[in-house]
């Protein structure tokens, strides 16, 4: 599989499904599966609690992680204690999540683990440093539920992106779906010299005027932008969001009279919160959003079949996500079964 | 009386607590535990133990580096000896942690042979990191080692050669994964009753090296912030050039010097009067603050110090949260006052500290109030100190009277923002019993309002003529 090759570009990666059981259990164990002969240092976490709880909720198979020798992880110490494999203790940690402190391993013989990382984001890029410290060439953070977050370039250097029958039982719903995130990710960069200017703010709405200065419009979050909305033009039609951009917000810009001028730079892609229907009709009046940091996709996973037995022709959904969106898919059941 | 209890009584001492450069869980564990030492014996252990890492730091400042970084990765693996020593089964992870402080257990034993002298006695953990270590990596991680047991490593090897042929089913390689387990579940409780017998020295380590890392902050904040070794003595506790260093540091902050003061207690009363802003309540806070420090094995911050042992301070200072427990301030302040003079009545060894004192009554009685306790203290030798505005103190009492704004002010204006660089801080013995009377030139460079400052003077000129005329 070609996106492989650029994995091993990466010191971080994430796996980000966009619903449960959209196969990333699946996508990770390929990943893994495919790496056996890497000579790089891999280590495995994930973020928050993973497994369990989920599967108890939804009573679908969910596969532990495949680990090979050699493959270094991080999971709970109740996790630790469960696993199925010979591994040797690297290093516990001195903070304590839910299922107890974390502990770094390295397995001795190829196993099953079940993962269950730090439970923010600060927490996992902390690790990740700390991985790298230990020799970890490539850290591989298994996303948890509705974790968009993780895909933050601020957290990993890339990701994945996990979909399938999960999010929508109807194939055009569903590239639907995925185009709308599959867009915010592809959202272009500011110029590289605009960057440092926006790199310090912390929050409220913040302009850059024809000079190309940035000036606080005072308003102090988007939330305020109905009672403030007098001041937001001042200083012209550039804006710098810090915070989560959301429906209201995208809602009101769509009907200024300026739409067309509108520039916005945001953080990254997942600090949108608007729906894909408000965001498009923004785009659609000429509004444009631009990210200070863009997300490296590697690729696109999809699982067609959905917790609820229905499952999708694979070839079908593969062609329509490939023929919409112009990037390599790939069904993660079938690469599987391929390998093992 | 326990640290942990001290410092939430004394925000100097909290402040310094916070400071000190403690490098490990248990040594921050050690320090709020420690108890106060009431005998010379003791203290002068600590206090030597102290003046050698200081030497240790001066002669070669980076090997007590690498013994402080040695020392923030150590774990407080109480918790995991307390199991070792019960017979429990420990896991992978405790037995980790055993290894791991093992390993950095004995690098600081190597370190501190490179010392001059040595600090502190640790027990030799290298049979323990043999056993734990049967590789020789020198590497903290740890895991059931194909050392151990032939059996185990025999089990592993069909382990991995099923897996690595791919024929056999789920079920038989869970069938040989958890016959390996086993095996290694048995290989674990051998192991665990061999370093069973390491558990009292673990112990023993854990404590002393809580204690070297105590004590390396202790002479580190002792050089930083200037402290000295205080003399113990059993007549008048003495200090020279004594300050607080939260102030002091605050006042640096604000590019502001701070004077040192000295000062002698007797065994017996000592009053303290001055205009307001001359620094008081601050001499009995240091005062306090001194006390503790001394007797919990700190050097004190002062060039030089002299200091009798007590057995118990009682301070009140009047920021009591008294509206919580439903009493005036009066009231409350009298409750401890009570306490201390039944102390004084007891003749039990205690150092007394009251600011201002029954300032929130009439004057009248106020005074009477003075008076009467500090005769007490008098009587019983305690050694105590009341600051006080009153004026008609009892003639045989002993009165320390701070300068005030002695200094000449040139064509300076003084304000409350330099008011601090024209007090002059120092005590003086005073006989007089009179009390200076700056309130209102001190209110009037405050700033306040002048109407307040102009009648309040009418009044005193009123008054002077009537007692004129009388």
């Amino acid at each position: 599989m070609p996106f492989l090759k650029d994995i091993e570009k990466y010191k971080s990666l994430s796996i980000v499904g966009l619903e449960k059981n959209t196969g990333k259990t699946e996508c990770l164990n390929y990943v893994l599966s495919r790496l056996r002969d890497s000579r790089k240092q891999i280590a495995l976490t994930s973020i928050g609690i993973d497994g369990e709880n989920r599967d108890q909720v939804t009573q679908t198979h969910k596969p532990e992680i495949e680990l090979n020798e050699g493959m270094m992880f991080v999971t709970s110490e109740t996790h630790y204690a469960k696993r199925r494999l010979f591994s040797e203790v690297i290093d516990v940690s001195n903070q304590t999540t839910s299922l107890g402190r974390l502990v770094t391993a390295k397995t001795i013989h190829s196993g099953k683990v079940m993962l269950s990382g730090p439970a923010n984001n600060a927490e996992i890029i902390r690790l990740i440093a700390d991985l790298k410290e230990k020799g970890v060439d490539l850290t591989i953070v298994d996303g948890a539920l509705s974790r968009k977050s993780l895909g933050s370039p601020a957290v990993t250097e890339a990701m994945i992106l996990a979909t399938g029958a999960a999010l929508s039982a109807n194939i055009p719903q569903l590239v639907f779906k995925t185009q709308y995130v599959y867009d915010l990710i592809q959202l272009t960069e500011i110029d590289s010299e605009l960057k440092p200017k926006f790199r310090g703010i912390e929050n409220g709405i913040w302009a850059l005027d024809e000079s190309g200065e940035v000036k606080d419009t005072g308003i102090s979050s988007v939330l305020m932008i109905k009672k403030e909305k007098d001041k937001l033009f001042q200083f012209g039609t550039d804006f710098f969001v810090s915070g989560a951009v959301t429906d209201q917000f995208l809602d009101f810009l769509k009907n200024q009279k300026q739409v067309n001028q509108i520039r916005l730079i945001i953080r990254d892609f997942t600090r949108v919160f608007a729906n894909p229907e408000t965001y498009y009709a923004f785009v659609k009046k000429g509004g444009k959003i631009q990210v200070l940091d863009k997300t490296n996709l590697v690729a696109i996973t999809i699982n067609p079949v959905s917790p609820d037995g229905y499952i999708l022709n694979s070839d079908e959904l593969k062609l329509a996500l490939e023929t919409k969106l112009q990037v390599p898919v790939f069904d993660v059941k079938r690469i599987e079964n391929a390998v093992s | 009386m326990q640290f942990r209890k001290a410092i939430s009584e004394i925000k100097g001492l909290q402040y310094l607590a916070e400071e000190l450069d403690l490098q490990s869980p248990m040594g921050k564990r050690f320090l709020l535990d420690s108890e106060m030492l009431y005998n010379e014996t003791d203290l002068n252990i600590e206090y030597d133990l102290t003046d050698k890492v200081i030497q240790s730091i001066e002669s070669d400042p980076k090997l007590i580096a690498d013994i402080q970084s040695k020392l923030s990765h150590l774990r407080d693996i109480k918790g995991t000896v307390g199991n070792l020593d019960a017979n429990l089964i420990l896991d992978d992870i405790e037995l980790f942690e055993i290894k791991s402080f093992a390993f950095h257990c004995h690098g600081i034993l190597n370190l501190q042979k490179d010392l001059k002298q040595e600090v502190i006695g640790l027990p030799n953990l290298s049979g323990l990191v043999d056993i734990l270590d049967p590789q020789k990596s020198g590497i903290p991680s740890f895991y059931i080692y194909d050392d151990y047991s032939e059996e185990l490593a025999e089990a592993r090897k069909n382990l991995r050669i099923a897996k690595s042929e791919n024929g056999d089913s789920e079920a038989k390689l869970e069938e040989i994964f958890d016959k390996a387990q086993e095996i290694e579940s048995r290989v674990r409780e051998e192991l665990c009753g061999k370093i069973r017998v390491f558990a009292n020295d673990l112990e023993t380590a854990l404590n002393q090296l809580a204690h070297f890392d105590l004590l390396i902050a202790k002479a580190k904040q002792a050089i930083q912030l200037s402290f000295n070794r205080p003399e113990l003595v059993k007549e008048s506790t003495i200090y020279n050039g004594m300050f607080h260093p939260m102030i002091k540091d605050e006042l640096l902050k604000q590019k502001k010097q701070y004077q040192a003061i000295d000062i002698e207690l007797q065994k017996s009363v000592c009053l303290i009067t001055g205009a307001n802003m001359a620094g008081k309540t601050v001499v009995l806070k240091t005062l306090a603050l001194c006390q503790y420090l001394c007797q919990f094995g700190f050097f004190v911050p002062a060039s030089q110090a002299k200091v009798s042992l007590v057995n118990r301070i009682m301070l009140s200072v009047g920021d009591d949260q008294s509206e919580l427990n439903g009493l005036s301030s009066f009231a409350s302040e009298m409750m401890n006052v009570n306490q201390m003079v039944e102390v004084s009545q007891s003749h039990e060894n205690v150092l007394v500290l009251v600011d201002e004192l029954a300032r929130t009554t009439n004057p009248v009685e106020g005074l009477a109030i003075v008076n009467a306790v500090a005769d007490i203290f008098y009587q019983n030798n305690t050694r105590s100190v009341i600051t006080t505005h009153y004026s008609g103190l009892n003639t045989y009492f002993r009165k320390l009277r701070v300068k005030g704004l002695d200094k000449d002010f040139g064509d300076q204006r003084i304000t409350k923002n330099n008011i601090n660089s024209y007090m002059d801080y120092s005590l003086v013995e005073d006989n007089t019993g009179e009390v200076p009377h700056e309130a209102l030139r001190i209110a009037s460079l405050l700033g306040i309002n002048k109407e307040i400052v102009e009648k309040a003077q009418n009044q005193l000129n009123m008054n002077a003529s009537k007692e004129e005329i009388l």
